[in-house]
């Protein structure tokens, strides 16, 4: 028999990096780039910071790998820093986060992604992570090499030193990889600038990519997001080993307190139903370390077996409808616009939020082309593997033609629209663990269907307006173009003389007088509902930059 | 009924496009909305009565009333009935295809006519079928045809003698034509039959392809019969050359083809009792005495015939389970009860979710070349057939 070896978590992922985002040397930048501002904001908004990010991306040689380029993704921002003793568990450990089950909102979750990019940088520079930090107490930062040690799943820092450093706090890391930079298109470096832009309103960002020009955006939003409280899982979103595994966090307690304090929404009124549906009464009292599977699983059915309160939803944050609207203006001239924040709700258990931002620009995209698609989990750009997605399927599944837009048979609807889809939930369920795709379930699809739905009539106001006026114009032409000619093929026909062919001239006249009448009439009717929800828009947007102007 | 008065209106398509041009001008005079009206020409507007043996249509009509959005159709629509009728003048027969070019060189050749173009056929077709059901004519009687396209036909028996438009007669002898079938045309009201021997039957094969074989194996040496080739959805021509064998020759006439949906009402029916399309016109393009006499459900389990299951999750095959479901609930020919035994095999095509083709009958024997020609005679001479 073979030997059976045991390996560290370090050195699964080491060797298995393109299943969380490393499985190209274009993914290998963007995942890099993503990471580490995921992480930037994730650490400005736990210390109410307004994030301000500096961001370089460029290629400085040929790569060690056939058909890469040698790329530099540098990150810096003005966060709360890190501090000495955490920096090779940040960098360097895989799953140490501070993050991980907790039941929030951020962005990251597992603790995987920025050891990722660091061992990827090892592999392919021999080199992991440069990093500058300081934060509020420390009087000098702390530059360093991280690099993982793949053994032992353990960071380690090399080339320690202090230095005085411009910033009072944060944090600068700096890649150098093997890779390929791609700019625009589904997978691009500045799709993913704009899509992190529009969900954070209250981001400033400078960003260098490639060769092109510096650009900055200035951020729309005086107010750091809210993130709300953790919350525990629900039974019900649980499997039976996930249900095992997560009573080990729990010691020796007894059964029912674990159900009480690992769960939400199970009381003491629940340990009895559960008791009712078959669980076992010796189990209740029972210490988790003494029970065995068989006991496990009784308890797993009997839970599932009972109807328990749907959890709480106010776990979840929203960007806000005039964020969001204020914010997609950052990304381009916008022609017109329909925003829509859904309420929290619960879709498979979990608590889940929609947001819906669908704007038409004078600046890009056609109307051949299929809508630029935006989708984002927990406010993080998604970018690969479009077609799996939740978001995907449930734009698909709406009609779009009936707000009047086009769209081929089950794809995405046409015109040069940008239609952004966020969903946050402290639980999202990807497909994978490079976080590329939201697993499609009914619930969820049908709850994104009706934020797409509410936006798409919003947006059709606009678009019916249009619509009305272009009718007139058809209209009119119609009764220059096409009415003489009936008159004429008529007369021909019956043989009629020319007095009474003048004669049904006028009279064609008259009709078709009448219904251009209606026709204008039913133009302006368009507009006056348009106007009464601009109205209503300005006024939302009017209270928002008030807001804005208070909190700075 | 509606149809004699279109054979009585058929001299006078000049006169009453006359007449309606008459009644729109003199409505526009007094500013009067002038409209045109057609029969509804829909399954939801077709009545089926076993007696007659074809739809017929109902009561319902379209209303093109004159507005700024139907000015344009109501322009199209004169614009071709004054081509049609000239063409009726001077005796010119043109196809849909050609017409539609005909608009496009008129229209090239002025201006003001330019925004009347059409951007592809089905435009200028939709105006043409327009005109028909308005003045009540089928299309042929507006010299417009369409290309003869199936009907095949082998006889030793059969004599067809065609009346030119000039007068002349032509005689043709199907059995002097070799292995050459005779193509019906698409006006088969100038032709006139004649056997010269007693003809026991007429059998007509969904398949064209089937149909050679049968006559290349010698079916029509060894039977006195017609056999006819449909070549899918039977057009005008052989709808209305199984009608013409129907009501000269008296011969009972069988059809075989695959066993689903698509040949049950597609092709069956449109050949027994006509389409919803053609209302008007049905009375002298169908078939009311074809039986179907195969491929029956019975058949497939007596004969162990090689079938298909129809796969529900392939959108393509789920449409045949639909398609039977829609005609059982929404078809008149269908949901009459005379033609219980039919529909119950729309019903058994539901139930199993099988479909099972013509040209299964060669898995029998597969060494007996004439096995297929054996077991349709059988079917006949038992009297196995709905």
């Amino acid at each position: 028999m073979s030997k059976i070896t045991k390996s560290s978590t370090a050195e699964y992922f080491a060797k298995n990096l393109q299943q969380v985002g490393f499985s190209s040397p274009l993914k290998a930048v963007l995942t890099t780039l993503k990471e580490a501002v995921d992480n930037s904001l994730d650490a400005c908004e736990g210390a109410e910071i307004l994030p301000e990010l500096e961001i370089e991306v460029k290629k400085v040689g040929v790569g060690s790998t056939k058909n890469t380029d040698l790329i530099r993704i540098v990150v810096e921002d003005n966060g709360p820093g890190i501090d000495g003793d955490d920096l090779a568990k940040v960098f360097g450990e895989y799953l140490a986060s501070s993050k991980f089950g907790r039941g929030q909102c951020s962005r990251g979750q597992q603790g995987i992604g920025i050891s990722a990019a660091t061992t990827w940088a090892q592999m392919t520079n021999a080199k992991g992570v440069q990093v500058i930090s300081k934060t509020k107490n420390m009087r000098k930062a702390i530059s360093a090499q991280v690099d993982v040690d793949i053994k032992t799943n353990t960071g380690i820092l090399r080339n320690k030193e202090t230095l005085e450093w411009k910033k009072n706090n944060g944090t600068r890391v700096e890649f150098l990889m093997d890779g390929r930079i791609q700019m625009n298109g589904d997978g691009g470096l500045l799709t993913y600038i704009e899509g992190t832009v529009l969900v954070n309103p209250h981001l400033t960002v400078t960003y260098k990519l490639g060769d092109t020009d510096k650009g900055k955006i200035e951020r729309v939003s005086n107010e750091t997001p809210d993130i709300p409280e953790a919350t525990l899982p629900h039974p019900h979103t649980f499997k039976l080993g996930e249900f095992i595994t997560h009573s080990h966090l729990y010691g020796k307690i007894s059964l029912s307190k674990f159900l009480k304090t690992g769960f939400s929404r199970i009381s003491d009124q629940s340990i009895k139903d559960f008791v009712k549906h078959g669980m076992p009464k010796g189990l209740v009292d029972k210490n988790l370390g003494s029970m065995s599977e068989e006991d496990f699983k009784k308890a797993f059915q009997a839970v599932q077996a009972t109807e328990l309160m749907a959890p709480s939803t106010k776990s979840v944050l929203t960007v806000g409808e005039d964020a969001l609207a204020k914010s997609i203006e950052r990304l381009g001239q916008v022609d017109f616009l329909s925003v829509v924040t859904r309420k929290p709700t619960i879709c498979d258990f979990k608590p889940v939020v929609v947001e819906v931002a669908l704007a038409r620009f004078i600046d890009r995209g056609s109307e051949g082309e299929p809508v630029q698609l935006l989708r984002f989990a927990n406010r993080v750009p998604l970018q690969f593997d479009k077609s799996g997605c939740a978001i995907t399927w449930a734009i698909e599944s709406v009609n779009w033609k009936s707000y009047g837009l086009g769209q081929p048979k089950e794809s995405l609807p046409q015109g040069p629209y940008v239609f952004a889809v966020s969903i946050v939930s402290p639980f999202i369920k990807f497909k994978n663990a490079s976080k590329e795709t939201i697993d499609a379930s009914d619930e969820l699809v049908e709850e994104i269907r009706r934020a797409l739905m509410q936006a798409g009539q919003k947006l059709s106001r606009h678009i019916k307006h249009e619509m009305k006026e272009a009718d007139l114009e058809r209209k009119l032409a119609h009764i220059e173009q096409f009415g003489p000619i009936l008159v004429e093929k008529l007369v021909t026909i019956s043989g009629a003389n020319a007095s009474r062919k003048k004669k049904a001239e006028e009279g064609l006249r008259k009709i078709l007088g009448r219904d251009s009448d209606e026709a204008v009439n039913q133009l302006e009717e368009a507009q006056t509902k348009l106007a009464a929800q601009k109205q209503k828009e300005a006024k939302k947007m009017g209270s928002a930059a008030d807001e804005a102007g208070k909190g700075s | 009924m509606a149809l004699i008065k279109v054979r009585e209106l058929r001299l006078d398509i000049p006169k009453e496009a006359k007449n309606l041009a008459e009644r729109m001008l003199s409505d526009l005079e007094k500013s009067k909305r002038p409209y045109l009206e057609a029969v509804k020409t829909s399954l939801d507007n077709s009545n089926y009565n076993a007696k007659v043996g074809y739809l017929t249509p109902g009561d319902k009509i379209v209303r093109t009333e004159l507005n700024v959005s139907s000015v344009q159709k109501l322009a199209r629509v004169v614009f071709m009935l004054e081509i049609l009728l000239r063409n009726l003048d001077i005796g010119a027969v043109n196809t849909k295809r050609e017409l539609y070019y005909i608009c496009k060189g008129l229209i090239k050749g002025d201006g003001r006519y330019k925004p009347l173009d059409f951007d592809d056929q089905d435009e200028s077709d939709s105006i043409i079928d327009f005109i028909g059901d308005m003045l009540e004519v089928y299309r042929e009687e507006l010299n417009c045809y369409a290309n003869d396209r199936g009907g095949q036909t082998y006889s030793q028996q059969l004599v067809v003698t065609e009346t030119l438009p000039d007068g002349d007669k032509a005689n043709v002898d199907l059995s002097t034509l070799g292995t050459t079938p005779f193509q019906p045309k698409n006006r088969p009201q100038s032709l006139k039959l004649k056997a010269k021997k007693k003809i026991d039957f007429c059998l007509v094969v969904e398949s064209e392809g089937t149909a050679g074989t049968l006559q290349s194996m010698g079916f029509t040496k060894r039977n006195n019969c017609i056999l006819m080739g449909a070549q899918g959805v039977p057009s005008n021509g052989v709808r209305g050359w199984c009608k013409l064998i129907e009501n000269q020759l008296d011969v009972p006439m069988y059809f075989f083809g695959d066993l689903d949906a698509y040949t049950m009402q597609n092709i069956f029916r449109t050949l027994k009792a006509g389409s919803a399309a053609s209302l008007i016109r049905n009375g002298d393009f169908s078939a009311p005495n074809v039986r179907f006499l195969g491929v029956l459900p019975g058949d497939v389990k007596k004969y162990d015939l090689p079938h298909y299951k129809v796969k529900e999750s392939d959108p393509a095959e789920a449409r045949q389970l639909k398609k039977a479901k829609d005609a059982l609930e929404n078809d008149p020919f269908f949901r009459d009860k005379k033609n219980k035994e039919l529909s119950d095999i729309l019903r058994w095509l539901i139930k199993e979710k099988i479909r099972c083709e013509q040209q299964s009958y060669f898995s029998v024997d597969p060494k007996d070349p004439i096995k297929t020609e054996k077991i349709i005679l059988e079917k006949i001479k038992r009297g196995d057939y709905v």
